[in-house]
């Protein structure tokens, strides 16, 4: 038995979606509202205390932490091979995820907290987003949920992030100019960790994401959007965000 | 030949270091004195993966002409590279517990270490040195984060809050530790491995820099695995290597600690 809690197929959700759509393993789909606070529940803090997205409950082991869930993933199911045979390949996928998930993504979910999550849930019941924020289990969840919240992020982070967010562009672009995927001559968990990063960067980032500055970038996306494990996964999305993988339709 | 480059053995250059001698991996050593900023001479360092290591500065493998970095990941290429004597062993379950030992590793405990380290040890060193041509130094640096991390040595700017805060990650990462050592006799169940010698290398500092956090009274089985490592031959090669005489005084700014989520 297999069952995934995630919310939308984007940034850390859609990780394990696409890897196990790509491996071709039948999952349980159990989409958690991230807007509502679903993953704070009750219900959902026995499966995983820390009130985290995605977990991955297989028999009768929780897997938490989407990355990680993905070396599992591969490892513990027939199916293609989603990490290369080259022990330097696979040192290169590491390091990309953990430069992905360390550096490039908070900046870029920062900004996404800012002028998404924030305003979709901000006009709700004062008091209730109180005890939303106060039933929060991690420390830095609390803190990332208010300042989205009540809109207290300071101009000097917000930059800091769009600076990031530059940084993490350029050196994307310059790794696919050396290379068809992120780590060598196949696809791999790092590209499917870069694209549920960077999907809609080019519509989110267009001065710095697009056809005429980052060519290899914009190759690289419609390459695993042509995938069909890409398009089955992007298809669960239940609201506006997963639309904007359209964006790499019918273009050049 | 494999090359190594790396500074006194603590933190992230112990790592491989460990992971080279338990293996029995012959290498060629190329000791770097990070202290003098010698990590920024060197021939290596115009790739990609080690400009931006999020690491900060660590050890640089380099292997088949490609340098590596990321002390966690250097420790799994070695071991997938070179089979004999594993260090990651168990099912997929067993080795995904590795990875999240890594994962807690580097967004808790490796960022409260190098506070901790760097203000007890770093910036004193680097006040006694001349701070203008450090400046200067410091100002070439490649990246925004690497100049941020030095100048707050330099300076000495580590707030009081930031300080606490680091010996509050020090003790989730010491019960966290406390609580797997009562299930099993290491981290990740099977043997020694890769988890243990990935938090070893953090935490052996800690006594000193946290002394109320780790120490035999209130986590006597986290102090206990500790020595038992200590102990290991390999273990004491890698010790060995130091030039010092005091590795564990041995700190650079290191990861930074998260800034979102």
């Amino acid at each position: 038995m297999l069952t995934l809690y995630h919310w939308e197929p984007n940034a850390n959700s859609g990780k394990p979606m696409l890897a196990l759509a790509e491996k071709g393993v039948a999952f349980k789909s159990h989409y958690l509202d991230l807007l509502n606070f679903d993953q704070h529940s009750p219900d959902y803090l026995k499966i995983n205390p820390n009130g985290t997205i995605p977990a991955l409950v297989h028999d009768d082991l929780v897997l938490t932490e989407s990355t990680a869930i993905m070396e599992y993933v591969d490892e513990a199911f027939q199916g293609p091979k989603l990490m290369p045979e080259d022990p330097v390949e696979r040192w290169r996928v590491r390091w990309w995820m953990r430069f992905f998930d360390q550096y490039f993504a908070p900046s870029l979910s920062m900004i996404g907290w800012s002028v998404f999550v924030g305003p979709s849930v901000r006009d709700r019941d004062p008091a209730a987003l109180k005890a939303a924020i106060d039933r929060i289990p991690l420390k830095e969840r609390r803190i990332a949920w208010s300042k989205a919240i009540y809109n207290t992020f300071s101009p000097e982070e917000l930059e800091e992030s769009r600076r990031r967010v530059g940084v993490g562009i350029n050196c994307l672009e310059q790794a696919l100019s050396q290379r068809t995927w992120l780590a060598g001559d196949t696809y791999s968990l790092g590209d499917i960790n870069g694209f549920n990063l960077g999907y809609a960067l080019p519509l989110a980032q267009p001065q710095l994401c697009n056809d005429e500055k980052t060519p290899h970038i914009m190759r690289w996306l419609r390459a695993i959007y042509a995938r069909p494990a890409a398009k089955a996964t992007w298809a669960l999305g239940r609201t506006q965000m997963a639309q904007r993988i359209k964006f790499l339709e019918g273009q050049s | 030949m494999l090359e190594l480059y790396h500074w006194e053995p603590n933190t992230f250059s112990l790592k491989p270091l460990i992971v080279l001698h338990e293996k029995g991996l012959e290498y060629m050593s190329h000791y770097v004195d990070f202290l003098s900023l010698e990590q920024y001479t060197l021939p290596v360092t115009s790739a990609l993966e080690v400009r931006h290591n999020p690491e900060g500065e660590g050890p640089i493998l380099v292997d088949k002409n490609v340098p590596m970095t990321e002390s966690f990941f250097i420790g799994l290429y070695l071991d997938e590279a070179y089979p004999a004597k594993p260090l990651r062993r168990g099912n997929a379950y067993a080795r995904w517990r590795t990875l999240m030992w890594a994962r807690f590793v580097n967004e808790v405990l490796a960022p409260a270490v190098s506070t901790l380290g760097c203000s007890k040890y770093l910036a004193p060193a680097l006040a006694r040195r001349d701070k203008v041509a450090l400046a200067k130094t410091i100002e070439r640096m490649p990246t925004k984060e690497q100049r941020d991390g030095w100048l707050a040595a330099l300076n000495n700017t580590y707030s009081d809050d930031l300080i606490a805060d680091s010996h509050r990650k020090v003790g989730l990462a010491v019960k966290k530790v406390e609580d797997a050592l009562a299930e099993n006799d290491w981290l990740a169940g099977e043997g020694f491995s890769l988890a243990d010698i990935d938090v070893f290398s953090l935490l052996a500092s800690v006594p000193d820099l946290s002394p109320e956090a780790l120490n035999a009274r209130v986590a006597p089985r986290t102090f206990a695995w500790l020595e038992h490592i200590k102990s290991r031959p390999a273990v004491k090669a890698a010790f060995a290597t130091s030039k010092t005489g005091k590795p564990l005084e041995a700190f650079t700014p290191g990861p930074e600690h998260s800034r979102w989520g």
